[in-house]
Order: C-alpha cells, then structure tokens, then sequence
C-alpha cells in the first residue's frame, strides 16, 4: 500500500471514508470537503520520540514504556483512533499485560452497540441506501456536520441503479439544525429533549396505535403522521442518524425506538437504518475487539480472559476513580493529547498532536492513509478501504510500535 | 529433521489404506518416502493410536462482518464461556460464535487443520481476510457469494455470452482472494431488497427478470469452464420451507449435469406430509444424490442447544425471526452484492420441528450411500457449534448410541422418523473420507487430506476407544505442516495456516464495464475494491494457490 496512486486514494478523517480523493502536486484534491482538508493539511508538530519530555530513540522510549505496562497492575489502553493493523496490535498488548481496552469518549457508539446486543438491527450500507433509498428520514440533529459528503453520496448522488427520482427527504428533529443543503419535502420540528417522545409516536402510529393522546400536546402529530404515512408508502426507506447527536442519556433509549419503528415497517414494505459513527476508524477497532475478544468495547483482560462490562471498563470513569495504574494512550486520526493523568502516561501520537504535558515515555508514529498504508472501516461496518500513503514519512506505525512492545511484556501465563 | 509416526493404524483412504499398520516419515512439513538409513531424529510410537490427514471442515461460518455481528448478538455466550490465554495462546470467548484464536485453537484441539468460511459478502472480503489473519493454526480460505449482486444479475438480464459471465467470476474470485463460489437463495437476497419475501427457483428476480434457475445454469457452468476445483456451493432458494424439497431436487436439474454442491441439505430436505405438514424428505434427496455423481452435499445437522444462526439469506432469516431465542435478530442489506441475518436459536429436543430437523439430518448422513459425496457439517454456527462434532461422529458411528438419543425426542417426530430402523453405521475408513479425503478433494487441495508421499503433514493421532465421541474429542497429537501443535486438546505450538486460494484466467476486457459499474454506483471505486496480494502479505497471510482446470458436464 505504500505506492500512491494518482486517483482513488481514500479518507480517513471520517467514516465516510470517501475513496475519490487524489494526489496533485499541491496536496491532495479533497472534493471539497473541509474536514478532510484540514486533516490532510495538518502541520506536522513534532518526530521526536520523548522520555520524560527529554529525546529519545524509539528503542528507549518503547523500554520505558514496556517497563511501565509490566510495573502496572491494571493499566488502561484507551483512545484508539487507529487503523485495523494498529487495534489488532492493542488488543494483543491488552490480553498480554491485562489491561482494560477502551475507545475514548465513545458513548454514543456504546450505546448502539448496546442496542444490538440487547435488540437486534436493521441496517443497511452506504450502496444500498444510494442506489435504492426513495424516501429518506433524518433523525436528531443534522449527521452531515460530522460526516460532511453524507448527502453528496447517499441522498443526491447523479447515477443510482434503482432510484427514478431524488429521493423525499424529512427531517425529525431541531428545526435549528437541518441537514444543510439538503432539499427537504417535510421538516417535523422536535427540539433534543422532545425527540424520544416523538420517536415514539411515529412508532405508535406504525403499529396502528394512538399516538400522544392528551400528554403530548406539543408535538407536531399530524406531521408525524403524515411522516409514519410516508415511510409506509416508501418502497424502500432508509433512515439516518448519528447517535451522538442524540440527547444526552437517551441515545440508546432513541436508537432502540428506531429500530422498533425499523421493525414495524418491515413487515409490509422494506426500510433500513444507517447509524453513523466511524470516525477515526471506530467500528474498524469495535470489530477487532469483537473477532479478538467477543465484544465490541470495555474490555478487561485483567482476569487471563476477556470480560466486557459496559459500566465498570469505560475508560473515562477507570482514570477518573483511580483504578488504573497506568495510562497507554494511542492516537492518530484525531490529534488528541492524551487526559491529564496522575498515573504514569505513555503517548503514542501522530506527528500533529500536541501534548499539553510531557508523558513518562512520548512515541511519535504516522497516520494510516497520510505517513503509511493501512485499513480502515466505513461507518456502515461491511466495507474495509484501503488508506495509501499520502505523504509518506517513515515515522513506524502503531502496529509496529505494538510489535515492539509486545514480547517486552512477561506473558502472565 | 525427519520425524518418525512409528505403528500407528493408518487410515488414508485417498491412498487406499484402511487402518493397516504403517509408520509414516515427516521432513519439512511433508511426508516423505522411509529414508534409506531407516533412522529418524524423532519418534512417536503410536501402536494402538488411529492416524489420519487433519480434519477439514468445508463449511463452518468463521469469519466476517456477519459473524462478528453474531457475537454482538451473542453477548450472554460470550460471557459464559471465556478461555484464558496461556503462553502461547490469546484468550477469549464464545462457543457458538468463538473468538477467532479460540476458533483455531479449538478446531486443532478436535483434529482439524482446515475451515473454509463459506458465505464471503464481496464488499466484506477485504475485512474477512484481515480478520482470518487472527484465525491461529488452521488453514483457510473463502467461497465469495455470487448470484444476488447486481452487476452479475444485470448480465444475465441482458443476455450476457457465458464468456463474459466467466470473466467477471474469475476476476470477482481473484479480487476477493477466493477459493469458491457460493451462491445463496439465488436472487433471493436481491429479490428481498425488491420487497419480495418469497423467490421460487422458476420465479422472476425483481428488475432483472431472471429466474433462480438461470443463476445456477450459469454459475455452475462458469466455475467448470474457468477449472475452479470446487464446484458452485449453493443454498437453494426456499431454506427452511415445508416442501422446498422440490426446490432442492429443482436446483440440481438446474445445474444440466455440471457438478454442482448442495450445502446444509437438512434445511432443504422438507416435505409437508402429516398433521403438521412438516415432514422428512430425506429419503428423496438421498436418491438424487445417489443417482446423480456429479453430486455432492454437505448435511448442516442440527443439535440440541444454544445458538445462533448466520447466513447471507436476508429473505430467509426475516422470514425465521418469529423463531429467534433469545428475542433479538438482524438483517442487513449490503451493498448490491448480498446481505446477511442473524437469528439465535435454541433447538429443543422436545420441539417436533426441531426433533424432525435432527432426525432429517442424520437419515442423510445413513442414507446417501457414497461417503465421498456427502461431508460432515453442523453449518457453524446454524445448526450447532463445531464443537459437535465428536458427538455427531458417534450418532454415526454408533447405532445404540442413536437409537437411545432417538427415544429422548419429542414422540411424534419418533413415530414418522425412519431413523430408528436405518442399521447403517459409520466405519472409521468412511469418517476418514467425509472428513478429510473427500473435502481436500472437492476443494482441490491435492497436497491436503492425504497421507500419501509428498502431501503436507497435516496429521490427527487418535487413542482408540469405543465411545467415538470422547475418540474424536482431542486427538493424542495434531501436526500442522510437520510441526505437533496441539496434544491432546492443548495447544502446544503457536501458528498461522494458509489462505488456499485460485486465481482463474480472465479476459481483462471485462475491467472497463466493471469500472463504469464501481465508479458511478457503488461506494468504494474500482480500483479500491480488489485486495492485492502485497496487501493480503502485510497481514502476514500466505497464500497457496491452486491451479485451474477446465472441465466438462457429466
């Protein structure tokens, strides 16, 4: 993967994971997609690998943070925005020195794989929703501020297989926050904190129930019903959501409620959910944990075996009480400093992230798709891209560093 | 270093050796000739002990974006059962959906050395193979699931020259780094996307307007002009239907004498006599095979239990989800080439339908007559985990074992059942064909399944005992390529298999409409979509290619 081709080379600043990006001679054409050209165009902060903020080698580097992982008794591996090799590296370092496993502020993809677990899905992937979707429903706030060619692919793209006309696109959610430049035959207006109660209203008048009754006397029911008539008459209905644009301590309470809507509509007609997330290749690390471990995030190793616990593994609650001993900090899609610890730190991070304190050990490594190659996975989960790289660096890669570190570790046999 | 296998029993009936005493020489990962000198550096003295090739299992659901979707449904199974790592091992999870390493290690701690997942999604090869990278031991490969991708479906709308049909199969099964082809529910998984919930093989595909038939014809015909080993893989349209025996038998006239592998028959051998218009139609399957060499089957037997079924068949597990236990399933459309579906099951014996479906599977195993056509599966995860599969073995091999089990189901299945008056039972020769000669054979691994000079030394030692299933529970030793790695169960060495592999001739003409078809409809441009090999290298996966060879209808 290391030849860069002229066209077709791939994103990896969202889980759109766009592949029609190319390479010119002044930096990489990204069709007009801002995040991706603030991504590509990012200043490259540091090389330098640090121990004790003082230079180093890599070599002591990785000695000092392989002494750190043995001295530990739970240590935490957690922000985990990198790419396949990388998390399949992570993982095996967790199982060998019996750390927890974690994706960093990753709420709202736990709370749909919570979802999943406990319900079941509907889902379908981007080429589906593109070719055949003809009534397309927007729930929550508008998913096209994180994932920003959404609409170009899946809504408005020129050539679909099976679709006549555009599709009919509503929005229920925040009139405040539309998806932008998205023609809409119908908006139904339900401010965050209404958006579950709506949910299920459009799920009550699916099932032939009354919807509201006299305790919702604000919501917009007669749009709803039109909007519960409309996916009815779809021949094949998709709807689109981001999760974490979901109010707060709701989101699986909302996703749940779509799928039951999912589920009702299936019984007649088809209509499928397209869940966004992904960024920083989080289902590419959500399915590493799963093949590897048997589950998707929060993961312990602690016990010589994998135990998954959505609660007692999150990462930001185990370094906020004190439970980990240690901090393991991997990050490179996103240039995120790792928390402010009081425990031990080691910083593995792109050339592009600054560090607000000088961990005990500082390793520099590339991002796939811009320093190196690599694989990530879309948000749609089935489809794994390629990354080229872009500009090419030598700095090694997260699953290099991990090889290092992994038989410095005593296996706990 | 040459290793001595001294006094064993071998059972090697590719070669013609039924459990004569032979010692067998190993050098480099293959068996080779008894040197001159008559010494070895190493020797194992296995009197007493039955030898045959590792086990190779043509059809277990291992890997892949469904089976990972599986273990998320699967979270109570997970936590149940988790495996500690040891020093050379990872730990991990599951029965019904193991881990990956927990899946290798387990399949070397039965004896096998091979399992081909068997329901590749094109779009999902490139994560498949990464996660097969994490797949220990075992070799492995991929059957890449044509038959509801539209590209394939539109050429044959428009009357496609077969030609051109083969082309783009050798240049999906070279993309997709494949070594087969399946197809599932033929047009079904599209037809569902359509909005249709039924698709009988003379039926029209919506859009396309092509029959279930035509897919066959056609499949069946490309994989025996193109020289792939393996024959098309099929799972009939109708899976699970009181009645879709007629389908089945249907879709073996469908493939006009090309040879042609009907995968887990026990969800396709259904008639609808009796009160409940459920019954076996075993016996009429059977027949077909047994008359019709170009035939093979693999059974998909069910057991009693926990788990989970997977499969691309959209239409089907839609249809199934009313039987889901726990109350929980998904279905996935995906991407114009496929889709898949996850339902748990738990199979009771005391349930008619279940109770039938186990005594359906087992009157296939007794009644098909040729052990070198019909293979040992429990479709893992779909009919139960390969885990087992010793047990499967005994109601095989072991008629008073079967006929106690037989007393134990719901009384109505035991009264319409021919089962209990079947005599046959299972030889050792005959467990050593449908679980190693006879795979090897129909995937085209010539140097695999075998014991002859020259083929790897993928070697299962059993200690003889009349109960088969504690037999073929762990074997004494498992050698992979030469090297002992698992004794008795345990793992004792660390490795990675092999990706068996094909990779068909083609003519490249057919890239440019392939590359208007990627470019303007789908979500991941032409040239992003095939895995290179310099790619499938980096993951640390060797492959081993097979040739091609052209061949004709019976």
């Amino acid at each position: 993967m290391s030849e860069v081709p002229a066209r077709g080379i791939a994103c990896p600043f969202c889980g759109l994971a766009c592949d029609d990006l190319s390479v010119g001679p002044i930096g990489v054409d990204t069709r007009g997609c801002g995040k991706a050209a603030a991504g590509f165009a990012a200043q490259s902060l540091s090389h330098e690998h640090r121990v004790g903020g003082e230079r180093a080698t890599l070599e002591q580097a990785i000695e000092v943070a392989a002494g750190i992982l043995r001295g530990a008794r739970l240590p935490l591996i957690t922000g985990l925005s990198v790419d396949l090799a990388g998390a399949q590296g992570l993982v095996a370092l967790a199982d060998r020195c019996g750390a927890v496993i974690d994706r960093w502020q990753a709420a709202a993809q736990a709370d749909t794989q919570g979802v999943v677990q406990r319900a079941g899905a509907l889902t379908a992937t981007f080429g589906e929703v593109a070719n055949r979707a003809d009534v397309v429903l927007i729930v929550g706030a508008d998913p096209g501020r994180d994932y920003p060619r959404l609409y170009e692919r899946l809504v408005t793209n020129k050539t679909p297989l099976y679709r006549e006309r555009p599709p009919s696109v509503v929005h229920l959610g925040p009139s405040a926050a539309p998806p932008s430049g998205l023609p809409l035959v119908a908006q139904v207006p339900v401010e965050a904190p209404r958006l579950l109660d709506a949910l299920r209203a459009l799920s009550a008048l699916l099932d032939g129930r009354r919807a509201g009754g006299g305790t919702a006397p604000d919501l917009p029911l007669a749009q709803i019903g039109d909007l519960a008539g409309r996916l009815n008459d779809a021949r094949y209905g998709a709807i689109i959501w981001d999760a974490a644009t979901f109010p707060a301590g709701e989101g699986d309470l909302c996703t749940a409620m779509v799928l039951r809507i999912l589920r009702s509509l299936n019984r007649k007609t088809r209509c499928v959910g397209l869940p966004l997330g992904g960024n920083g290749n989080s289902q590419g690390v959500a399915q590493v944990m799963l093949w590897q471990a048997g589950w998707p995030s929060r993961l312990c190793f602690a016990g010589g075996a994998p135990e998954h616990d959505p609660w007692r593994f999150r990462s930001e609650r185990l370094l906020a009480s004190g439970e980990v001993d240690a901090l393991l900090w991997v990050s490179t899609f996103a240039a995120v400093a790792p928390p402010v610890a009081t425990v031990p730190t080691i910083a593995i991070v792109a050339p592009n992230t600054a560090l607000r304190a000088a961990p005990a050990a500082e390793i520099r490594v590339g991002m796939a798709g811009l320093d190196h190659g690599g694989t990530i996975l879309r948000a749609d989960t089935v489809i794994a891209v390629p990354l080229a790289a872009a500009r090419p660096s030598g700095l090694p890669s997260v699953a290099s560093v991990a090889a290092l570190l992994l038989p410095r570790l005593q296996a706990a046999a | 270093m040459i290793t001595r296998l001294s006094g064993g029993r071998i059972f090697d009936p590719a070669n013609g050796v039924n459990g004569d005493i032979r010692d067998l020489y190993v050098e480099d990962g293959r068996i080779i000739a008894a040197p001159a000198s008559g010494t070895a550096d190493q020797t194992y003295e296995l009197r007493g002990r039955a030898v045959m090739a590792g086990g190779i299992d043509i059809h277990s659901h291992v890997a892949g974006g469904k089976v990972n979707l599986a273990r998320l449904l699967m979270a109570d199974d997970h936590r149940d059962v988790r495996a500690l790592h040891g020093s050379l091992t990872r730990s991990g999870s599951g029965v019904a959906t193991p881990s990956s390493f927990v899946t290798g290690y387990r399949y070397a701690g039965m004896g096998y050395t091979a399992a081909f997942e068997p329901a590749m999604v094109p779009s999902n090869a490139r994560s498949t193979h990464l996660e097969m990278a994490d797949l220990p031991i075992v070799d492995k490969g991929t059957y890449v699931m044509l038959g509801n991708d539209e590209f394939l479906l539109d050429l044959l709308a428009h009357g496609a020259d077969q030609e051109r049909i083969n082309d783009y199969v050798a240049w999906m099964m070279r993309a997709t780094a494949a070594l087969g082809v399946k197809t599932v529910n033929p047009g079904g998984i599209s037809a569902f996307k359509f909005n249709e919930r039924k698709l009988d093989i003379d039926g029209a595909i919506p859009h396309h307007r092509v029959a279930p038939r035509r897919v066959i014809q056609a499949l069946t015909r490309a994989l025996s002009e193109l020289g792939v080993p393996h024959p098309l893989h099929v799972h009939c349209n109708n899976l699970g239907i009181p009645g879709n025996i007629d389908t089945t038998l249907g879709t073996i006239a469908a493939a006009e004498g090309f040879p042609i592998h009907l995968t887990h028959v026990q969800f396709h051998s259904y008639g609808t006599e009796g009160d409940r218009h459920f019954s076996s139609a075993a016996a009429r399957l059977a027949e077909a095979v047994n008359g019709n060499p170009h035939v093979t089957i693999d059974v998909g037997q069910i057991m009693f239990g926990q788990t989970v079924t997977a499969s691309g068949d959209t239409m089907a597990q839609y249809r199934n989800r009313t039987f889901a236990s726990p109350d929980k399933w998904i279905v996935m459309d995906i991407e114009c080439d496929g889709g898949c579906g996850l339902v748990p099951f738990r199979y009771r014996d005391k349930n008619f339908v279940n109770a039938l479906q186990w005594t359906i599977g087992l009157e296939l195993f007794l009644l098909i007559k040729d052990p070198w056509r019909v293979f040992l599966t429990t479709d893992h995860p779909n009919g139960a985990p390969f885990t087992a599969y010793p047990t499967l073995i005994r109601l095989l091999m072991d008629r008073d074992f079967r006929n106690a089990c037989l007393k134990e189901i719901h009384p109505a299945a035991q009264t319409v059942t021919t089962l209990g008056s079947i005599a046959r039972e299972y030889t050792l020769d005959e467990i050593a064909i449908m679980t190693r000669a006879a795979p090897a054979r129909i995937l085209g691994l010539a140097d695999r399944g075998h014991l002859g000079i020259g083929a790897a030394a993928d070697i299962a030692v059993y200690a003889e005992d009349a109960d088969r299933a504690k037999m073929f529970t762990a074997p004494e030793h498992l050698f992979k390529d030469g090297v002992e790695v698992a004794r008795r169960g345990e793992v004792v060495a660390a490795s990675l298999g092999r990706t068996h592999v094909v990779q068909p001739e083609y003519d490249r003409a057919i890239e440019k409409p392939l590359k208007t078809f990627f470019d303007d409809h789908m979500s991941l441009r032409f040239e992003n979509f095939p895995l290179s090999e310099p790619e499938l290298a980096d993951t640390g996966i060797g492959l081993a290619v097979h040739p091609c060879k052209p061949r004709s209808r019976a």
